[in-house]
């Protein structure tokens, strides 16, 4: 099984998370058995954590980290690279480490247990968050969406979420992954429609939906919008294949990534704590 | 004195059937299963408890209602503000489509041109 060393972020802005990701997976190859070293890193960077649980969790790649590592109880503390996949594991996760959030693992067959599961990881981060009264559907909005789309679109019938605040920078990382068949193998399979990545991710922000109603399509801009609007200084980035959109600071760019691919999506953004009232109703219509 | 025959109405409590918060459209279908089994024309959704439902979820709803409106009369209780918007704009939105997509220009970037940023 090749080894592949995880490297540390530059630091921990959610670019040098991706950079760490991009590095991490070029020139593997799609679905290969590699074992991750994560003795380098110092912290749990969602966009660099989750997508590897995703990854163990659809491979049989394994991962190995020095006992002396000061990560390794947190990846504990966190079920990596497993998750946890039931209500009573998460509601005694969060009782004995009151500010971890752990990796949840979302299967669709569970049906209401699923949704129960979601919203108990919504509360959790609203809570950590600080409970701004006003503040939860904006914060609950982008979860949501975002979580539908796995089982709407990927083809799969798992996801992935997880979050990580950092308290002293009074923000929180968010991600959200799945191993589904990615924008480009929705609109083919859906809409007959051959598109490289970037096409696919730019179709995706323009609303054009591979479902037939008119009003469906708007769930991931509507979400981008108000993480990088409403939540008042968000970050967004969004990788499917060897693609990715990363927003934020009022820039929007399209990047491909050479060497790298990725089945299926993973979305991670970036919230400051919430101070006030957010208005999301001018993004609903 | 005329007798006033109370129409009989089941009342299902949503955040017990489903969950508190509610994302994902496909949990409507175990809601619209459980709505087909009651033995009543008129059905309460009560949504007391609930404090979000996403956008595709108040869809589904919405479509969910307009589905069963022969066989059965439903209405929705105790939304709170957050619940209550959300079915607003949805419903808006169905009646009169949004007819501009949303502007999406974004620049294109090479990826260590990006990852240099990260740097700074």
């Amino acid at each position: 099984m090749r080894k592949i060393i995880v490297p540390k972020p530059k630091n921990d802005s959610l670019l040098a998370q991706l950079g760490s990701l991009y590095k991490t997976f070029m020139s593997t190859k799609n679905k290969e058995d590699l074992e991750f070293d994560l003795s380098l890193l110092d912290w749990i960077y969602p966009l660099l954590i989750l997508p590897l649980s995703a990854y163990i969790n659809n491979t049989h790649s394994t991962y190995k980290i020095n006992s002396s590592n000061r990560i390794k109880t947190y990846l504990e503390t966190i079920n990596f690279p497993n998750g946890i996949d039931s209500i009573s594991s998460f509601q005694r996760k969060i009782q004995k480490h009151k500010s971890y959030i752990p990796i949840s693992v979302l299967r669709r067959e569970e049906g209401a247990k699923r949704e129960r599961l979601e919203s108990l990881f919504s509360e959790k981060v609203y809570e950590i968050l600080g409970n701004i009264s006003g503040a939860q559907n904006a914060v609950c909005y982008p979860i949501a969406e975002l979580v539908t789309n796995i089982f709407e679109h990927s083809k799969k019938d798992v996801g992935f979420i997880f979050g990580q605040f950092y308290p002293t920078k009074n923000y929180l990382d968010i991600c959200i992954v799945d191993y589904g068949r990615g924008f480009a193998g929705a609109y083919k399979e859906e809409k007959n429609l051959k598109l490289s990545d970037i096409e696919a991710i730019s179709e995706a922000m323009k609303g054009n939906s591979v479902k037939p109603e008119k009003e469906r399509g708007y769930g991931i801009w509507t979400s981008k919008k108000i993480i990088c609007d409403v939540l008042n200084g968000g970050e967004f980035i969004m990788i499917s294949g060897s693609a990715g959109l990363v927003s934020g600071n009022k820039k929007e760019r399209l990047v491909s990534f050479p060497n790298f691919y990725w089945q299926g999506v993973i979305v991670a953004y970036r919230i400051p704590r919430p101070t006030g009232v957010l208005d999301i109703t001018p993004f609903l219509e | 004195m005329k007798n006033i025959k109370k129409e009989k109405k089941t009342s299902i409590n949503i955040a017990n059937l489903l969950a508190p918060i509610i994302s994902s459209r496909d949990i409507i279908d175990i809601l619209e299963k459980f709505i087909k089994r009651t033995d009543t024309q008129s059905v309460d959704l009560d949504f007391i408890n609930v404090k979000f439902i996403s956008r595709s979820v108040a869809h589904a709803l919405l479509l969910m209602k307009e589905n069963l409106r022969t066989k059965k009369a439903i209405s929705f209780v105790n939304v709170n503000k957050d619940v209550a918007e959300m079915l607003r704009a949805v419903a808006a939105n169905r009646i009169v489509p949004k007819s501009q997509k949303p502007k999406f220009n974004p620049e294109k970037i090479n990826i260590n041109s990006l990852l240099k940023e990260a740097l700074t």
